[in-house]
């Protein structure tokens, strides 16, 4: 149970970063591999936050605000240099990886004796009056995960939220017009380059608290620890999508949460069954692969069927 | 008022792809006149569209639009001023947000958006009166998406969303052109309808020499870069197709002559 609920947490946790790719990925259509290095720095500056007794919820918000500033950063590169995207995001998440080793230090910082969102999470519990261990469905579970789970559930569901009324303003409409039909939303007025380096500097906000949760519930900031993220995140899209289709952005935002926390707990039980963790990223690869070309391989399976009733 | 005053542009400069769109067209359009734009295939009629909507700068002259200096305005920046109907009806939608939405963004055309909600309850009303008036029955489909509907539909929308705020010149470029015979009327009679009804200051580039001939006050005729004929008034009143269809072949003899006219120097010095 306790490796259920870790899976849960951590689904959770990495659901903002695939909100976040949702936004680069979904709405721009934009690859933006500076996720990897942007994750890492929320991980970072909220670490170095926290050790020095910064409160958690603030060292969040920092992480934030560099993601965004590393966002902003792709997409100056991409709009205003006319820098390839891909190359954009590349650029920054090189450079990131050295800024995230000054950020830090060293390349790895542990969080155990700091105060981290757990904490707060464990105190919430215990005013509650839950103490010790707590049975759930027939399981013994420490009210320590248990509180964490609950509270980063919290989290998501406001974030959630939020970035479902966001995408209903007038700003949120002319981001997504942005992404749909440029030509159209430039005619209405809107700075298409502008827009799109806001999008990103939110998508990457995002995708460095997610950073900065995972750093506080693991314990540690790595400076590795970016590496395949981007590709996890849109793993976690394309399952949202499968679960809830396409139809209406609310749903989308909620498939994604799903996709996260269901593919989270696909490679926990696979993990539990042995499969070697080396192979993780290159079986994630492969996954995303499969779910990017399989559509349109089996939309010309059918369509190639009745010639072949004819035949 | 829009007024273009030698303005030139010329695409790929010092290329083998050279082309000299447009050389030194002034055109001054008073408040309120509707004016057809015809031409051959690379006269420069669209490209005269696009310098006045800003989708490049122009090489030399100025643009000023409702008193204004613009030459030098970006694109978003000129949307303030300027409602645009694209050829491509889908161009000038976002294929994958309702109807709703696509007219809340028109409705903001050129004005800051903030977090207030795309979709009040108050705004909902306002629209659907607005697009009944288009007579399609799109008012009950306000949360479909725009993908969804017809070319026919979305032109009628895109019209509907460059007029929702009065802009200062509505430009159509060829807005019938991609579309079925039937729609295309209906969309014509839409545009017709619109711009009578609220006075607008149009430029309509147009194909068809039907349209040029009977719709708006204000004929031009482009050639290479040049405006070479401009008919308003009275005299645009009696223009008929058959008379833009002797202008067109005038042009042609005239070319041939030249090319004869080449050919024959050729022949007798080389």
């Amino acid at each position: 149970m306790t490796l259920v609920i870790g899976a849960l947490t951590i689904g959770l946790i990495l659901s903002v970063l695939a909100l976040g790719v949702y936004i680069s990925f979904r709405i721009f259509e934009f690859p933006d591999i500076t996720a990897e290095g942007s994750i890492t720095l929320g991980a970072a500056v909220a670490a170095i936050l926290l050790i020095s007794g910064t409160n958690p919820f603030v060292a969040t918000i920092a992480a934030f605000c560099a993601g965004m500033a590393a966002g902003a950063l792709t997409g100056v590169l991409h709009t205003k240099f006319k820098i390839n995207g891909l190359l954009a995001g590349i650029l920054v998440m090189t450079a990131l990886y050295s800024v995230n080793l000054h950020v830090m230090g060293k390349s790895n910082i542990p969080l155990l004796t700091a105060t981290t969102f757990g904490n707060y999470a464990e105190d919430a519990a215990r005013a509650l009056g839950i103490t010790g261990s707590v049975r759930l469905l027939g399981w013994e579970v420490s009210e320590r995960d248990i509180s964490i789970l609950v509270a980063v559930f919290g989290a998501i569901v406001i974030m959630g939220v939020a970035l479902d009324w966001f995408f209903r303003t007038h700003l949120g409409t002319a981001m997504r017009a942005t992404g749909d039909n440029p030509q159209m939303i430039r005619a209405l007025g809107v700075d298409v380059g502008a827009m799109m380096i806001f999008g990103l500097a939110v998508s990457n906000g995002l995708i460095a608290v997610s950073g900065a949760l995972l750093a506080q519930y693991q314990g540690f900031a790595d400076v590795q620890m970016g590496i395949g993220m981007l590709v996890w995140g849109l793993a976690s899209v394309i399952i949202g999508e499968a679960l809830v289709g396409v139809r209406s952005l609310g749903l989308s935002i909620v498939g994604t949460i799903m996709g996260s926390v269901l593919f989270r707990l696909l490679v926990a039980m696979a993990l539990r069954w042995g499969l070697d963790p080396n192979d993780l990223k290159l079986i994630t690869a492969v996954f995303v692969f499969g779910a990017l070309v399989l559509p349109s391989l089996l939309s010309k399976l059918r369509s190639r069927k009745p010639q072949v009733v004819h035949a | 008022m829009l007024e273009v005053r030698q303005i030139s542009k010329t695409f790929n400069p010092d290329t083998i792809n050279e082309v000299r769109s447009l050389r030194e067209v002034s055109l001054s359009i008073e408040d309120g006149s509707f004016v057809t734009v015809i031409g051959t295939n690379g006269s420069g009629k669209s490209t005269l569209l696009n310098a006045v909507a800003g989708t490049f700068f122009v090489d030399s002259g100025s643009i000023h639009l409702g008193g204004r200096d613009v030459t030098r305005w970006p694109e978003h920046r000129r949307a303030s001023l300027i409602g645009r109907v694209f050829q491509n009806p889908f161009s000038g939608t976002a294929p994958s947000m309702s109807i709703a939405e696509n007219l809340a963004l028109a409705a903001r055309r050129g004005r800051s958006r903030g977090f207030g909600s795309a979709l009040g309850a108050g705004w909902m009303r306002e629209l659907h009166d607005r697009v009944r008036v288009l007579n399609m029955g799109l008012e009950n489909r306000l949360a479909n998406a725009i993908g969804t509907l017809s070319g026919g539909e979305r032109q009628a929308l895109t019209l509907l969303m460059a007029t929702w705020l009065r802009p200062e010149v509505l430009l159509l470029d060829e807005h019938t052109a991609a579309l079925d015979p039937k729609s295309g009327d209906k969309v014509i009679r839409v545009s017709e309808e619109i711009i009578a009804r609220d006075k607008l200051t149009a430029l309509m580039v147009t194909h068809s020499m039907l349209q040029a001939a009977t719709l708006g006050d204000r004929l031009i005729m482009m050639h290479r870069g040049r405006i070479i004929y401009d008919v308003r008034g009275a005299e645009k009143r009696r223009l008929r197709p058959a008379d833009l269809l002797a202008r067109f072949e005038e042009l042609r003899r005239g070319e041939q002559l030249d090319e004869t006219a080449a050919a024959m120097l050729k022949r007798a010095y080389i």
